[in-house]
């Protein structure tokens, strides 16, 4: 998104790279895994309990209007008959392990909710870059 | 028609899952006491993959012994995990 100039390029190579790891070992790109190595790798990516982890940030957090328009966007579409919240928990999975770790909670709702109407036919990527860049401009965000 | 009622010991199946699951890892394979029995509902399986009208199930929650979830639980004995599976994940236990 917005890399149009070779900084801005370089600027968003050095953050994907903090989010990767530096060396890729010989299992990169792989002609075959073990049995183990595809079961951690297949692991639903929701099913966390259990899992080692970090202090968990337990402060109270008032939802900001981005976040309630995305609550409200998911029920809307769930009314219209176009999903369901289970389908929305399943999209989430398969936004992958970076995205949705990386990701705030209701941000992962809306890029599911973007992608299942992409799927689906109901909108068209062109018109969701289109939207995606009036917006942009309308929040003066900096490409 | 319930195959389980309140009171009944119940194992959690322990079959491959891939790309979604509500029946949480840590539950696989453990035994448990129903302790409340919820309406019939379309499966996580159907609903997840967009088969809105699907198969119907009986709904059960399930009561756990922490102890019996987590090896080296370090909480009381007394202390409990209460969790929700459609019927086709428990089998009986004796």
């Amino acid at each position: 998104m917005g890399t149009k100039s070779s900084s801005a390029y370089a600027a968003l190579m050095e953050c994907i790279r903090s989010h990767a790891p530096a060396e890729h070992g010989v299992a990169n790109l792989p002609l075959s895994i073990s049995q183990t190595r595809a079961e951690a790798l297949l692991h639903v990516v929701h099913d966390v309990g259990g899992q080692p982890d970090g202090p968990i940030d337990k402060s109270l957090h008032k939802p900001a209007h981005w976040e309630k328009s995305t609550h409200c966007t998911a029920e809307c579409l769930a009314w219209r008959g176009h999903w369901v919240s289970e389908e929305r928990r399943r999209r989430e999975n398969d936004l992958g392990e970076t995205l949705y770790f990386g990701t705030p909670y209701y941000a992962r709702w809306l890029l599911a909710a973007a992608k299942m109407l992409l799927d689906k036919g109901l909108i068209t990527p062109d018109e969701l870059f289109a939207k995606m860049e009036q917006v942009r401009a309308r929040e003066e965000i900096a490409a | 028609m319930s195959r389980f009622k309140i009171g009944d010991r119940v194992t959690v199946r322990d079959i491959p899952s891939i790309f979604h699951t509500r029946t949480q890892g840590y539950t696989r394979g453990r035994t448990g006491v129903v302790v409340a029995l919820r309406p019939e509902w379309v499966i996580p399986e159907d609903e997840a993959w967009g088969r809105y009208e699907g198969r119907r199930e009986p709904f059960y929650i399930v009561r756990f012994r922490q102890q019996d979830l987590w090896p080296d639980y370090g909480g009381a004995p007394l202390d409990t995990l209460e969790t929700e599976f459609s019927e086709r994940w428990l089998d009986p236990s004796s």
